[in-house]
Formats: structure tokens, sequence, C-alpha cells
């Protein structure tokens, strides 16, 4: 019979070597911890794999409307690949930026394995988390370089890395009630530029009472600079230049603030203060005779007013000036493979029948009424059968026109989210202050390049 | 006398050791052991989910993130800091919120628990559950409802002044109002919290001071700001240390109520610091902003606690 050692206790019990060894197994968990510290202190991505491209169980990240499109689509998808089980999750929006940035930060720990990023946060991310993304090229992605809308493919790639792959593409629009344009006697059609529009507007508010527009004044949500986004984009400028240099304080940015205070100052602009919740509200109980909002807005009128069906129409909006453009991409979103996913090759089999089948863009079309970025799913008739809510237009042709018309590109930057706080802030100055557009944003573009280290453009 | 054991040894003095004991000074180091191993998974814990981030959090603040790789900019974010017009307008709103708010939630704190503390009051459960329920409210929560309350269109309280005359208050809409309505829901929120610290000190007041200041011929007034008052002394040291402390981290109230605007009329150095980090990525210069919190809520701490403190 052996007999216990000397020093040891009664057995069931825990002995001081044994104690002691699990101290040190947890005070060495501690000082590794730094090391994953050191992980996320450089940004670097722990580096996934490829996985079984036919047998894994897959989670991708979206929020509500494109998350019930892709959900819809899942039995489908299935089908031609059983092995791979499929687990769509609405995040919400903005709460998934929060979510991907945490564990992007945290080295990928917890990402899902698809991620839908829009074309506003996904150079951030690919600038501060080189790793972050998988690279779909050799995953097969770049047979699908010309299949998408113009410039659709230079928001996707960064030095010859394919982060992602494009899934709708907004153009511009101009929602019109034209019942009131009616009763104001304004020919909505006829509106060649944004001075006509305030012209209109005036009528407008003098025969119904309705303004123009909404703006969310106090900027209670980022998106409050979307309209002076699109005024800009209209002239072929945006925040940065090309060469990532701040163009905040051009001749073209001075302008379209300055329609923008033109409009409230005639009392043509509503507060949308509160964010989507205002704007919901407005529509609802009609407040503004204009939605200068993109592609996807559509439906939502739709969703929000069934009733008025027949009273709305649809067109690209006004040129800033005489005979500028009227077409302009104003954002996109995309389907991306996390860098730490173990399923790569899962995920891109998930994220390839979604974007790049023109029957799946067709369903998601149908059901929420997001723009595809993929050109042949345009070819479905369902992009050119008329509207009945839009007055019998052929809504779906007017925004393929503005996807195919050449857009010049737009450089987000890394610096997007700080840059649109500071416009946010200018315009508030400019709307709530009475502040000069001019000096409101070139402190705003002095502003940014301290806090950016970014040039101004001469 | 020699005795011999059937587990042991015998020893000089015929009295046996059992081979398995330990020796005299490993039975020490046991003991004294002993109570290192109870608190180390504490221990453990703290160093892993508090001293470890605080450290990691100073390292990260010497770095920035330069295309994706980080780069050693020493004291670099802490002089950018310095030359931020954006954190100093944080740091005067949330001054601001200290000065104006605290001294008039405390003042309304001490009014309320002199009233739940009186005798004469019926119903004081009532009233004191009714003071301290807004402390449970969840933040977010309540954020919200004030911002449903507060919205200038469709708001209840703009509603009911309308019912009496007065015209729509920009109350989230306009920078000033904006501050007084953060204000309003801080109030709201935390000062029956601080009512029940100030009740639960005026109860362990001898009320053989109150009775010998009625023979002395004081008035309720006198009373209270000779016996009440010094008496709440170490309460008020740790409710306004408390609420200073809590004011410089103020977060949940202005981003759900405002977001910080307009124009940055509510940026608190919690907001700044949750921008830069989550919505610029820029953990860097993040953490270092929370450095220079710390230190602020640590020189402030000092000078309250040297300003209030006890003199001994």
């Amino acid at each position: 019979m052996n007999q216990p050692p000397p020093d040891d206790p009664p057995r069931g019990g825990l002995d001081r070597r044994r104690l002691l060894g699990i101290g040190g197994s947890l005070l060495a968990a501690g000082a590794g911890t730094p090391l994953l510290g050191a992980c996320s202190v450089t940004g670097a991505t722990k580096a996934g794999r490829l996985g079984d491209p036919d047998r894994a169980a897959i989670t991708v990240w979206s929020w509500q409307g494109p998350a019930a499109a892709m959900k819809a689509l899942v039995p489908a998808f299935q089908t031609q690949h059983p092995g791979i089980d499929v687990t769509v999750q609405d995040i919400g929006n903005p709460a998934i930026w929060d979510k991907i940035t945490t564990a992007m930060a945290a080295g990928g720990q917890g990402l899902a394995d698809v991620l839908h990023i829009g074309v506003d946060y996904l150079p951030a991310y690919t600038e501060k988390f080189p790793d972050g993304l998988a690279d779909l090229g050799p995953l097969g992605a770049n047979r699908y370089r010309d299949a998408f809308a113009d410039g659709m493919w230079q928001s996707v790639t960064r030095k010859g890395k394919v982060n992602a792959l494009p899934w709708e593409a907004n153009s511009a629009g101009f929602y019109y009630r034209a019942d009131l344009f009616e009763a104001a006697g304004v020919d909505g059609e006829a509106l060649a530029t944004w001075d006509d529009a305030i012209d209109a507007g005036k009528k407008i508010k003098k025969a119904t009472g309705v303004h123009l527009l909404g703006i969310d004044k106090p900027a209670s949500q980022p998106d409050a600079a979307n309209f002076f986004q699109m005024l800009l984009q209209l002239q072929g400028t945006f925040y940065f230049d090309a060469a990532g240099r701040i163009t905040l304080g051009s001749p073209e940015a001075v302008t379209a603030m300055t329609l923008i205070k033109e409009m409230n100052d005639a009392g043509l602009v509503s507060d949308l203060a509160g964010g989507w919740t205002a704007l919901e509200n407005s529509i609802k109980s009609g407040t503004a005779a204009v939605l200068p909002w993109p592609t996807w807005f559509g439906s939502i009128i739709e969703g929000l007013v069934p009733k008025e069906s027949g009273k709305w129409k649809v067109r690209l909006p006004p040129a800033v000036k005489p005979g500028g453009t009227t077409a302009a991409t104003v954002n996109s979103t995309h389907l991306a493979v996390a860098g730490s996913s173990m399923h790569q090759a899962a995920a891109w089999a998930f994220v390839e029948y979604i974007l790049t089948r023109p029957e799946s863009q067709e369903a998601i079309y149908r059901s929420k009424g997001i723009a595809p970025a993929l050109l042949k799913a345009y070819e479905a008739p369902v992009f050119h059968e008329p509207s009945k809510f839009f007055s019998g237009q052929h809504k779906g042709e007017i925004f393929l026109n503005a996807l195919k018309a050449r857009s010049p590109a737009v450089n987000y930057s890394a610096d997007y989210a700080r840059a649109l706080k500071t416009v946010a802030d200018a315009q508030t100055q400019v709307l709530l202050k009475g502040a000069d557009p001019a000096r409101a944003l070139h402190n705003a573009a002095d502003q940014l390049a301290r806090q950016t280290g970014r040039e101004l453009a001469s | 006398m020699t005795t011999t054991t059937t587990d042991g040894v015998l020893t000089a003095a015929g009295v046996s050791r059992p081979a398995t004991a330990p020796r005299p000074t490993a039975r020490i180091l046991r003991r004294r052991a002993v109570p290192y191993l109870f608190i180390l998974p504490a221990l453990v814990l703290f160093a892993v989910f508090k001293l470890y981030p605080i450290g990691s959090s100073f390292l990260m603040s010497l770095y920035e993130n330069v295309n994706g790789t980080q780069e050693f900019v020493g004291a670099g974010n802490y002089t950018r800091a310095l030359d931020d017009p954006l954190l100093w307008t944080a740091l005067k709103n949330t001054a601001i919120i200290l000065v104006v708010q605290v001294p008039v939630m405390l003042a309304l704190a001490v009014g309320i628990a002199v009233a739940l503390n009186s005798t004469v009051l019926r119903g004081r459960a009532f009233f004191r559950l009714g003071f301290f329920m807004p402390t449970v409210t969840g933040l977010v929560a309540y954020g919200i409802i004030f911002a449903v309350l507060l919205n200038t269109q469709y708001g209840l309280v703009n509603w009911l002044l309308g019912l009496v005359g007065i015209g729509e208050v920009p109350w989230l809409t306009d920078p000033l109002w904006a501050k007084i309505s953060l204000g309003l829901a801080l109030t709201w929120h935390y000062t029956g919290y601080n009512a029940v610290i100030f009740l639960a000190r005026l109860q362990s007041l001898p009320t053989e001071l109150y009775d010998a200041a009625a023979v002395d011929g004081a008035s309720a007034w006198q009373s209270f700001r000779h016996v009440t008052l010094p008496g709440l002394r170490p309460a008020l040291l740790l409710t306004t240390v408390l609420s200073t402390i809590g004011t410089l981290q103020l977060f949940d109230e202005p981003y759900v109520l405002t977001g910080g605007g307009p124009d940055n009329a509510t940026l608190t150095i919690g907001v700044y610091l949750y921008q830069n980090a989550f919505k610029y990525f820029d953990f860097g210069y993040a953490s270092a902003v929370a450095y220079i919190l710390t230190v602020l809520i640590g020189i402030l701490g000092i000078v309250q606690f040297r300003l209030l403190g006890e003199k001994s």
C-alpha cells in the first residue's frame, strides 16, 4: 500500500503545492493577458483560417432591414450548402459599429464571420485594423471586379486587398409630395437647380404651410449632415480630396452651406431634432414637401404612409449650379469576412451567394427596397415596373440611370467620422446661431486639420 | 523513560512527533500562507480586470495608430490634449455642471432629508421611497424618457406648457436649454440618493443637541445652522466627493439625451473620450484623456478633503 508523502494532507483536500500551482497558473494567466492587450494596442488581429468550405456554422452581423432580407435568403442558401449553418443577427444600427470596433480593437475576438459594413466605416476599419478583415481576393472575389456599379470596386479595395464585396449602391434622390407641389402650382420635374427648389419651397410654404424639407438642426444624430453631404457630392467634392486633404473650406462646400442657410432663413426648413423618430413623425404628419434621401428611402416612405399612395413622386435631385450633375452615389454598404473568422471559406460562400447572384438581389429589392450594386441584377423586370405609390413612375429605372451615370469617386478616409461630427457642428452653428457659412466651414476645416494632422487643400 | 509509538519516532524528551507532521517552521509558513491563498483569487481578479487595464491604458496613451501600426509618441497625446479646443469645451461644460448642478442638488437633498427626518411628516416611508425611486431607474432608460418628455415638438413638457400659454421651449435643441435640461435630469436622478445619505447621518445625530439648542432658545433656523449642518459635515464631504467624481465621469445622460450637442454644448469629458475611442478609433488619445480625467478627479478629491474634512 502506497503511503502518502510525509507533508501531504489527507486526500480530498487541496495540498499546498497544488494550490500554489493553481495560483501560479492564474498569475501566469494574468501575466499573459498583457500580451493580449499588446495585440489590441497594435491593432493586430489574430489570423483566421479558411476552414471547411462545405461544413461550418457561421454568424452574420447586420441591422434591421438588411438582416431581415438576409434571413429570408438563408433557407435557399442552405439548399445549395446544406453543411453550412447560418445565423443572421440584427445588431441594430448604429450599435453594430461600436460592436465591430470593440471586437476589432480586441484583436478580432468575438467578431461574427460575416460583417455588414457601410462605406463610411470601411476605410477606418481597414486603415486602423489592417488584419481586421479577410482578403477576399484569394477566395475568388476578383472575378467580380466589373460586376458592380462604377466606383464600387475602389471603395472595397485597398493596397490590392479586397476587403469586402459591394452590396447596395445608393444614389441621391428627391422624393416629393406631388399633390403639395400641384397645390402650389409648382412643377416638381421642372426644378433645374436648388435655387429653383428654394423658390418652389416659398410657394409651397405660402400655399400649404408645409416646409420644403427637414434637417436635424441641433445634429442630434450624426447623419444630420446628409443633405449637406449630398450637395457637396452633386458638385463633385467631399470632405477630403483624393489625396486625403481637407476640402471643407472649398467654394463648393461654402455654396452648399449657404444654400442650406438660405432655406433656413426663408423659413423653409423644419427641425428634425431627435433623429430617426423625428424623421418618421415628420413624414407621418406631412411637415415637409421634399425628402432628399437616397434610393433605399423610397420603401421607408411607402411603409410609413401607405395611404398616401399616388401622392408621391421621385426624381434625381436638382443640380447645385445650372447644368451641373444630378447623379451622385451618396452611400453604399458591403459584406466583409472577419480576419479572425475560422470559417472564411464558408463565410465567403454566403457573401458570394447574397451579393453576386441577381436572384438574391432581386429578392432583397422586392422585400426591402435595397438597391443592389450588382449591375446584372437590374435586368430583372422588378426594376423596370411602374410604381403605384410613386404615381406610376419607373422608380427603379430612375435610380439605375443615376447609378450608370459617371459620378466622382468619394474619399471617405479613415477620419470620416471625425469630419462628419465637425461638419454637423458647423451646420448647427449656421442653423441655430446664424453663423456665417464660410467662417463656420473654415473653422471646421482648421479644427479637423489639427485633430487629424491632415493638410488643408489649397 | 522512553516511549515508542506506532507511527512516530522517539524523541529525547520521550515525546513523539508524528512522521507526517510538518516541522514547526513549515507549520508557521503554512499558517501564514493560508490568508494569502484565500485572498489570491480576488487579488488575481483585481490584477486582471483592474490593474492590467489601468496599466495597459497608460501604455496605450503613449501610442498613436498610424496606418494600422502603433507608433510610440511619448507624451504626444498629452501635449495634443492641451491644444484641443473640444477637450477644453468638454472640461468647461463639465465644470459648469459641477459648479451649478451639484450644489443645487446637494442643497435640495439636505432639505429633503431634513423634511423626511421630521416627525411632523406623515407617511414618511412613502416619501422616502418616492424620492429614492429615481435612483434605481436605469441610466439609459431615464435618459430616453427625458429625451421624449423634453422633445420640442412632440414632448409632454412643452404640451403642458402650451396649455398654460407658454410657447415651445427648445429644451434639447438650444445650447443653453440643453445644459439646463441635462442639469434637470441629473438632479431628478441623483437627489434622492444623496438625500438618503443625509438622512442616515441625521438619524445618527444625538437628540440631546437639539434639546440643548431648544433650551438655549434657538430658532428652527439656528438649530439647523448650528446643529444639523455641522452634524452633516461628514455626509456632505462624502456626497460632494462622490458627486464630483460622478460629474467628471458623466457619460450616459448627455450621450442619450443630447449626444453631446447641440454644437457641443453638453459635451462632457466622458462623451469626448468615448467619441475618440469608439467613433474615431483614436484609442491612444482617448486613453490620454482618461488619464487627464483621473488626475483631475484626484486633485479635486484632495482639495475637497482639505476644505471639508475634519480638522484633527
